[in-house]
């Protein structure tokens, strides 16, 4: 599903990512592990165009993705929340579900009410500025507005950052439920490897900017060196 | 490396360069004729408010568009002077334009140094309007409309006459003492900023700028560094502009109108913001900017009575001001300093490429 | 009740709101394109007096009035969005110096074209309703109805703006552009256009906020005729906050009967003078205006 190749990207001099090339394949879970500036928000940036390449391809399906604008990406059908959830704090609720549903093919309003089918918490919250809801009401918002325009791929920037472990733990059976459900690609970005690890079915792992690992979930969660090493699990 | 750099020069050489040039322009005009010995006096007149800004908005960070209202706060205070003492001398009148300006700027401080980028901008802009409203609201003093007429402000002296023609001041050897006297008054602006951008001062005032939050920490008081900031662009301001008025020999409201400011961006910028060197070059494009200007419309078949030949130098100028800001935002003499590095790193390394 | 309305008091308010909503005109299309683009247009009376110089001087081809308006309107739409893309998309990002020199230096350009092309000397708009004020009773009432048509009109422009921005999804696309314009790409926003589109409206905004102040009584179109209404305007929305649009109208009517009361009972000159004291006054208390919210989102 998604392809990426010998991707190089740069902050002026420094490598961020080097020669990072793995594969996404369609209806997976792909957990993109490593530590705090592994690369993995410039990885997910670089998928959505928000950052260039200096070297490098990325593929969905059979399509290009470097050089194409951020917002024709998101029209493909690629959904990225986001580091920090992205949501819209001066605007309600369902202002952000609505800003979500623009690019949606359907009927927005419909897609809107979808989605307050399957967040209740949300419904309840309707008009209600996102900048007063917690945490995890906020990361409820992000999957959901990414999930309005009904894309076939999933990109989620550490959806666990400051969340409680059991909000954590919510939010990742929530992920899972919904690839399942909805066929959805997902690469799940996160620190937190245990709790990624529970529900992916692939792991890339990066560090410093390469890719150390990338391998079924199964094997990365039994692998004590990776897990001593990159993922700082210490048994 | 050898850089061309003028402010990374030790103080001799600085002094030995500002001398020089100061010199050489000297020389010029005794072989130049009463109309562009005027216009070098105009011109250097204003390179010294563009020193005042470049320091301003370059050194310390702080864009200003009210400049001509600088001007007008020593531009009025010579001019109302000299209506009631006609007989100070020169130095004293220049010295009350530098002081009258160096007050604006202390006013306009309070609330400016707290205001950043196009807050403080359209601030600035607003105190140079309200400056050409208090010429009206203290209308008794400064004549209001009407303009301030001192003929016998700037006379040529007699010893200067004397080196020419004789005892009596010609139109070419007052014309002449008018420019010389404007260069000598900027040579000396140019050799106090020089030293001051080198200063403990100066180097705070870039360190405000590019990082107000560690220069906080390490002591520095932003506040009054900026407050410092504003009151010597200010003094040069009012240099600039009693100087001005001295060489005009009259003063009204439309003296100091709010296009000056575009002009003074706009010799900034085409200078290089933040350069002694610039200040220099937008002093003498200001100089030779009529006759080019007269030299176009001339060319082109422009009539220079019509519209479009009255209005052609505020036109160029703007022009310059949005392309050059656009396309060469470091200005000539940023652009001939990374040409000039451009060359002799190219030059070094093909020596150290070079077999021993 | 005409005793009342044509006190000095209540002749100065009229007066002051007229001059007032003009500078809420302008200090909302200063905010407009300051929220979404950060860039404060310098040049924004300038571009609103070409615009209606261009269209208001068909009056004197004999082409009906409100066509001119219409003219112009679209004209400032027109060259708000070219604007946008010419000289204001190579800056986005670039620091705070230089839009706002190049848009000094637009203004200037502007100014003096307009001088190159149309001359210096006023020229005297024909009004589509009547400067004479009204009477009551003997007493003459500081409105016209040219006073009346020009309250109405900015009201209802204001108010298309609100609603446009506020209750559409148009509006909602406009808003996000302005506060997050990454995750607004993410979610499929075409943000350039609408940067575009904002600067359009904007000066369309500006355009007809021109020919109402050429229109006035005692004001003629000249080159400068917005010169300093754009500094009023400014003030207004620096006293709003320039990120409140409710600020910007608020501003505006605020320094409109700070100006005419000054004028009334102390002199003309002193209008300019108390208006940037109003405006130190509100910065020095509440640095980003009256109101702004206390969020640090550009840093
Ligand atoms: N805007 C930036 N400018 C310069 N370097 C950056 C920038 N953003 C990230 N980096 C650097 O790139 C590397 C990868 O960062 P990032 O992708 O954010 O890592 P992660 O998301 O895995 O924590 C880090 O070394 C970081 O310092
Ligand atoms: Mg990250």
């Amino acid at each position: 599903m998604i392809r990426v190749a010998h991707l190089t990207v740069k902050y002026g001099a420094i490598a961020a990512l080097t020669d990072v090339s793995f594969e996404v394949r369609p209806g997976s879970i792909t957990a993109v592990l490593g530590a705090n500036g592994a690369g993995k928000t410039t990885l997910l940036r670089t998928i959505s165009s928000l950052m260039t390449p200096s070297q490098g391809e990325i593929f969905l399906g059979d399509t290009a993705l470097v050089g194409q604008k951020t917002e024709d990406i998101a029209r493909l059908g690629v959904a990225h929340v986001p580091e920090g959830r992205g949501v819209v704090a001066e605007f309600t609720v369902e202002e952000n579900l609505r800003l979500g549903a623009l690019s949606s093919p359907e009927n927005s309003a419909h897609a809107v009410a979808a989605q307050f089918e399957r967040f209740p918490v949300l419904a309840q919250r309707r008009k209600q500025y996102a900048a007063t809801l917690s945490g995890g009401e906020r990361q409820m918002l992000a999957l959901a507005r990414a999930l309005v325009a009904r894309p076939t791929v999933l990109l989620l920037d550490e959806p666990s950052l400051g969340l409680s472990p059991m909000v954590t733990a919510d939010i990742m059976t929530t992920i899972s439920t919904l690839s399942r459900e909805e066929k959805l690609t997902v690469v799940l970005v996160e620190q937190n490897a245990k709790s990624a690890l529970r529900i992916a079915d692939h792991a890339v792992v990066l560090h410093v900017g390469t890719v150390v690992a990338d391998a079924p979930a199964g094997d990365v969660a039994n692998n004590d060196d990776l897990k001593r090493f990159y993922l700082g699990l210490v048994k | 490396m050898l850089r061309p750099n003028f402010h990374r020069l030790p103080t001799t050489s600085r002094w030995i360069v500002i001398l020089g040039v100061t010199a050489t322009a000297l020389g010029f005009t005794f072989t130049f004729n009463a109309g562009l010995n005027a216009q070098i006096a105009s011109g250097a007149a204003i390179s010294i408010v563009v020193l005042g800004l470049t320091w301003l908005t370059g050194w310390s960070g702080q864009i200003s568009l009210g400049n001509s209202g600088f001007m007008a706060c020593g531009g009025y205070f010579v001019g109302v002077w000299a209506n009631h003492h006609a007989a100070t001398p020169l130095v004293i009148s220049l010295l009350f334009a530098t002081a009258a300006g160096a007050l604006g700027g202390l006013i306009l401080a309070v609330p400016a140094t707290r205001l950043r980028g196009p807050y403080l901008a359209g601030a600035t802009l607003a105190f140079a309007t309200v400056t050409s409203s208090l010429v009206y609201v203290f209308g008794n003093w400064t004549g209001g409309p009407t303009s301030q007429l001192f003929l016998n402000s700037l006379t040529t002296p007699s010893w200067f006459a004397r080196m020419f023609s004789g005892i009596q001041a010609s139109l070419n050897s007052s014309a002449q003492y008018g420019a010389d006297l404007a260069i000598c008054v900027a040579a000396i602006a140019f050799l106090f900023m020089s030293n001051l951008f080198h200063s403990r001062l100066g180097r705070a005032m870039t360190l405000v700028r590019d990082n107000d939050v560690s220069a906080e920490l390490m002591g520095i008081n932003l506040r009054r560094t900026r407050t410092i900031a504003f009151v010597i662009a200010a003094a040069l301001g009012g240099l600039g502009g009693g100087l001005q008025t001295l060489l005009n020999g009259s003063v009204t409201p439309g003296s100091f109108p709010l296009t000056i400011s575009i002009t003074l961006l706009t010799l900034m910028v085409l200078g290089g913001i933040g350069t002694l060197t610039g200040a220099v070059l937008g002093g003498l494009i200001f100089a030779v900017s009529s006759n080019v200007i007269n030299w176009l419309c001339s060319t082109a078949g422009i009539s220079s009575t019509s519209n479009l030949g009255t209005n052609m130098q505020g036109i160029v100028f703007s022009v310059l001001l949005m392309t050059t800001m656009l396309i060469a935002p470091q200005g000539i003499s940023g652009n001939i300093v990374r040409g000039y590095r451009h060359l002799m790193q190219r030059f070094t390394s093909k020596i150290d490429n070079s077999p021993a | 009740m005409g005793g009342f309305l044509a006190s000095r008091f209540m002749s100065d308010v009229f007066n002051g709101v007229a001059n007032g909503i003009i500078f809420s005109l302008i200090a909302l299309s200063l905010v407009v394109v300051w929220q979404s683009t950060n860039v404060l247009n310098f040049a924004q009376g300038a571009m609103a007096t070409f615009a209606t110089y261009i269209g208001m001087t068909q009056v004197e081809h004999g082409i009906n009035i409100w066509l001119c308006m219409v003219i112009s309107v679209v004209v400032g739409f027109i060259f708000g969005g070219l604007t946008e893309r010419v000289l204001i998309r190579p800056l986005y990002g670039k620091p705070d110096i230089n839009p706002i020199v190049v848009m000094v230096g637009f203004l200037g350009f502007l100014q003096f074209l307009a001088a190159a092309i149309w001359g210096n000397i006023p020229r005297i708009l024909p009004s589509p309703f009547s400067q004479v004020f009204y009477t009551s009773k003997g007493h003459t009432i500081f409105l016209s109805p040219f006073v009346v048509f020009q309250i109405l009109t900015a009201v209802t422009v204001m108010m298309i703006v609100a609603l446009v921005f506020r209750f559409t999804t148009l509006g909602l696309k406009l808003r996000a552009a302005a506060l997050a314009p990454e995750v607004a790409r993410l979610l499929g926003v075409r943000v350039d256009r609408l940067l575009t589109f904002g600067w359009m409206i904007s000066s369309a905004v500006g355009s007809f906020t021109a020919i109402l102040v050429a229109m006035q009584n005692g004001s003629a179109l000249s080159p400068s005729v917005m010169g300093s209404v754009f500094i009023f305007g400014f003030i207004a929305a620096a006293v709003g906050g320039l990120d409140s649009p409710i600020g910007a109208v608020v501003g505006g009517l605020l320094i409109g009967l700070v100006e005419q009361f000054t004028l009334d009972y102390w002199q003309a000159n002193m209008a300019p003078v108390m208006a940037l004291v109003v405006l130190i006054v509100v910065l020095m208390i509440r640095p980003r205006g009256l109101f702004t919210k206390n969020t640090q989102r550009r840093v």
